[in-house]
């Protein structure tokens, strides 16, 4: 106990109040201080070597505190802040892992006298390194594998935590990275502004003519000033005329020019959100599952079609207005210095109220905005959910409740913007009328020296000041609400490069093939969880040899399609390995791998396109012949050329137009063409009758032959050409190998079996009464 | 099924895992009022005794409601995760079985309550919520506002952060006024 003596002698160190262990002599996921390093040490006997040190977030009574899980060469302590420590030598460990509740998780040791210690808890953040430091227990207590092989599964799980940003949480690009969004904002800016650099040219000539309609937008007051004092009290008719042509020619080159410019500028803009789009959307081809898992498609589209657009306006802004206004700005106040310098003084009075004032209602105006933004977000969230699914709210006959329910987000975003309203209407009122008081005051105190001393100022100076302090605000106005544009199109501009700077699909083994794909498949030691709640493949282990045809069977959630998730490499992100023909998956070429694997799912994805286009999807080259071929192989070519447009049949989204078993057949036709060395199926006749089914699985019959095969199946009969099957739940595997053998051992794929013949037989003897 | 589900409080010591065509009609037990003596196993397990004769053990008591009923249907898993038993309000049990169940529940929901927001920052992307909460101090890291930020009925907020933790503010109307503020911009 801290401060006391214990029985290993460790005061000692106490006393000393310094350690003999430093951070580098152990594994750890933060650095302890030396406090920290004293209380952890103390726990721990002399003689014994540190392995790591995992720090977690919770003490054992769930609350915030840093408590410690030790692991030496012999044992595991658990330390918490007060010192109070806990040791399990590694040959009384029977099992160990982290069991996760709700909001933390606990790392439990079973011992083999059948005692079981609640060891370390922790909140999600930390539960992935517990879940290695289990299994290095695990290894340890088993004493097959030596120390050092034992602490690689932490090391590597330690590296892994390396990979994601500690601020906020991204992916880096490789571990220990500069993560892209906690860099700096000016780095965020230049980022954008490589999309700008392209136009420069274009940009630098509306900039030079920016500069010329800001000059002759200055000269009317000038002219008005003349007219006043010059023409009309003389009564000169050529004067008259001469000005009213020079501001004529004024307005021409103002308008004309303006035009150019805009015309310009828009053709500017057009392609800078041309190219910001196109690589947005040429990145979210390559982003990873997991990102799309977290990241709703409507938002994807949103960063593409709203997000693009912000920024483009504003790096507009930057390269032309800031330009624009600051000459204005300057060139205006200079005219007024040079008209009367008094006068300009008393007009710059209302200017630190324009900007205190911009300053506050931008602080005040945003969060109305953000609340204004996700109202809307859930209007338009109704939206998207409710009309797709209008078969089912008129089956439901829920078009009442559908239409309440909008109107209830509709009515949120009303009541919100209408409270918005009232400042964003308010603001730029009381602006102008704190302008037009400057004006005012000019009018007053200008007016009387224009009646008192004419000398000193005239009528027409008083005219044209009035004008160029109107024109004055303009440019204030721009640079005082100018970091709030900025801080918007910063967010925006995280969010486009959250698409296009994340990190893609890993492709290390890019380049990488195999000289033939045989299809031998190894899942070894495998474990994912989708998020840190709940692990969906617990140390998953087997082989499949080339040609096998495998059935995975299980409950819902077990794990079935996590493993086919895992194959096909959409989650990179698992512990252990699985291998292709003795290659790590994940160093073989991600487009080679992928092109060699059919994969035909249960809801299959078919595109606003013709059927041929549907078929040939993935090998754009394949003949009519070979399309034709390939829809004769899944059974699909029949009821194609029943269509009236047959093979030019355009189907509607996502394949409207056909029934269920049709479209699978198509995507069967698609795999055929692909000509895959492995197969993946993923409950493909879990949606179609019987006669369908049987449809289906001649055509798949005919697909697997040869090729390793991976079929998950509720229906059993989908299995009846299965050489192994393999039973998972909880995310492990319970039971492996040929359907004999498992039937034969009457365990859970037995039980499935019988289940399933007796629904079978129950949904047999119902349809016969039906027909009787 | 487990091996432990169902043991009856006769001479009976091997597990029986129920027929097939029980398993499929079994109907469920509902535990109402005094009718069932909980013993606490482990932080987050009971067994039960049913006055039936019924004898249940190491069952999970779990919501089934853990955002919107937290008194209301509490089901008891088995080590499998197959349900049980359901109870149906935890008000109805008398004090001490209720106790029971609500310890091993407030072991298994680690849903601190944000009694004060001392502060929050927004930079590159992530709102952090500095907070005082009934389990100590803590930082709460937010990414999306929509999905991970969420007003129930008006005065309930449940955050989830970055990392799949759960808090909540049981009644927002009891915030300071300045944990209000910092609240505020993001609701």
């Amino acid at each position: 106990m801290w401060g006391q003596t214990d029985t290993n002698g460790k005061a000692k160190y106490l006393f000393m109040e310094e350690t003999h262990v430093t951070n580098a002599d152990f594994m750890h996921n933060r650095e302890l201080d030396e406090g920290e390093l004293l209380l952890v040490e103390s726990a721990v006997p002399d003689g014994e070597r540190f392995v790591f040190v995992l720090s977690t977030d919770l003490n054992k009574k769930s609350r915030y505190a840093v408590n410690y899980l030790a692991a030496t060469d012999t044992a595991l302590y658990s330390v918490d802040e007060e010192g109070e420590s806990e040791r399990v030598p590694y040959e009384s460990i029977e099992r160990c892992y982290v069991k996760r509740n709700y909001g933390n998780a606990v790392f439990i040791i079973k011992e083999a006298n059948g005692r079981s210690r609640n060891f370390s808890r922790f909140t999600y953040t930390s539960a992935s390194i517990f879940d290695a430091a289990a299994q290095f227990a695990e290894t340890m207590a088993e004493g097959e594998t030596g120390l050092h092989d034992a602490q690689a599964v932490v090391e590597a799980a330690l590296e892994r935590r390396r990979s994601y940003c500690p601020k906020c949480g991204r992916a880096l690009s490789r571990p220990g990275a500069e993560c892209i969004y906690c860099q700096s904002k000016h780095k965020l800016v230049k980022k954008v502004a490589k999309y700008v650099l392209p136009h420069k040219y274009v940009l630098l000539v509306c900039l030079v003519l920016s500069g010329v309609t800001t000059a002759t937008a200055m000269l009317p007051p000038y002219m008005t000033k003349t007219l006043v004092d010059d023409v009309l009290p003389n009564g000169n008719k050529p004067g008259l005329n001469t000005v009213v042509i020079m501001l004529l020619f004024a307005y021409i080159l103002q308008y004309g020019i303006g035009m150019i410019r805009s015309y310009l500028l828009r053709v500017c803009g057009d392609r800078i959100v041309r190219d910001l789009r196109s690589d947005v959307y040429r990145q979210a081809q390559y982003l990873p599952m997991r990102f799309y898992d977290k990241t709703s498609t409507g938002s994807v589209i949103n960063r593409i079609s709203g997000d693009t657009s912000t920024i483009q306006a504003f790096m507009l802004r930057v390269t032309q207005e800031v330009v624009v206004q600051l000459f204005t700005l300057v060139g205006i106040v200079v005219i007024m210095m040079s008209m009367n310098w008094q006068l300009t003084l008393l007009s710059l009075i209302p200017v630190p109220f324009v900007v205190m004032g911009s300053r506050i209602f931008g602080r005040k105006i945003r969060p109305y905005y953000r609340k204004i933004w996700r109202r809307w977000s859930a209007v338009t969230s109704i939206l998207t959910d409710s009309l797709p699914g209008i078969r089912i709210i008129k089956s439901f006959t829920n078009e009442k409740e559908a239409t309440e329910n909008f109107d209830h987000y509709n009515e949120e975003w009303l009541k919100t913007d209408i409270k918005s309203a009232r400042i964003t209407i308010a603001f730029p009122q009381i602006v102008s009328f704190v302008i037009t008081m400057g004006s005012l005051l000019i009018w007053a105190v200008g007016g009387r020296l224009v009646i008192e001393s004419p000398d000193f100022i005239t009528a027409g100076d008083l005219v044209a000041f009035i004008s160029y302090t109107s024109m004055f605000y303009g440019p204030v106005n721009f640079f005082a609400n100018f970091n709030d544009s900025y801080q918007s199109t910063l967010a925006a501009a995280e969010r486009i490069l959250d698409i296009i700077d994340a990190e893609p699909e890993n492709n290390a083994g890019e380049g990488k093939t195999l000289e033939h794909m045989d299809g031998k498949i190894e899942f070894k030691n495998v474990s994912f969880s989708f998020d840190r709640s709940k692990k969906a493949l617990s140390n998953v282990t087997f082989t499949i040899e080339p040609g096998d045809v495998v059935g995975i069977v299980g409950t819902t959630g077990s794990g079935k399609s996590t493993l086919i998730n895992l194959l096909m490499r959409f989650y990179d992100g698992y512990d252990g390995e699985i291998l292709m023909d003795g290659v790590d998956i994940r160093q073989i070429d991600m487009e080679y791998y992928r092109s060699q694997i059919g994969y035909v799912q249960q809801e299959p994805m078919m595109f606003h396109d013709t059927i041929f286009n549907n078929i040939s999807y993935g090998t754009p080259n394949a003949s009519v012949e070979e399309v034709m071929h390939a829809a004769d192989v899944a059974n699909a070519h029949q009821f194609v050329a029943r269509m009236p447009d047959a093979y030019d049949t355009v189907l509607g989204e996502r394949g409207t137009g056909l029934s269920g078993g049709e479209r699978q057949r198509l995507s069967i036709a698609r795999a055929v063409l692909k000509n895959p060395s492995v197969l993946f199926f993923d409950e493909a006749t879990a949606s179609v009758d019987s006669e369908t089914e049987n449809l289906i699985q001649t055509a798949i019959e005919r697909l697997i032959s040869g090729r390793t095969t991976i079929m998950i199946a509720h229906r059993l009969s989908t299995l009846r050409r299965a050489n192994k099957i393999i039973v998972v739940d909880k995310g492990e595997i319970l039971e492996m190998g040929t359907p004999e053998e498992l039937l034969a051992k009457k365990g859970k794929y037995w039980r499935l079996v019988e289940i399933q013949t007796m629904s079978d037989k129950v949904a047999a003897s119902k349809a016969e009464e039906r027909f009787e | 099924m487990s091996d432990k589900t169902e043991t009856m409080a006769t001479n009976e010591t091997e597990p029986v895992s129920p027929p097939i065509e029980e398993e499929i009609a079994r109907e469920r037990i509902y535990i109402d009022g005094d009718e069932a003596h909980f013993e606490r196993v482990d932080i987050t397990n009971v067994d039960v005794n049913l006055f039936d004769g019924r004898r249940f053990e190491h069952l999970e008591p779990r919501r089934l409601f853990p955002r919107t009923g937290l008194e209301r249907y509490i089901t008891l898993l088995d080590d499998d995760g197959n349900e049980v038993a359901v109870i149906r309000n935890l008000a109805s049990l008398p004090a001490e079985e209720r106790r029971v169940i609500e310890m091993c529940l407030d072991e298994y929901y680690h849903v601190p309550h944000i009694t004060k927001i001392t502060g929050s920052l927004e930079k590159f992307g992530v709102i952090k919520f500095f907070c005082e909460t009934d389990r100590g101090d803590c930082t709460i890291e937010v990414r999306n506002i929509v999905h991970q930020i969420k007003l129930m009925y008006g005065i309930r907020v449940m955050f989830l952060d970055n990392d799949d933790n759960r808090y909540e503010i049981p009644d927002i109307r009891k915030l300071d006024r300045k944990s209000m503020s910092y609240l505020n911009d993001y609701l």
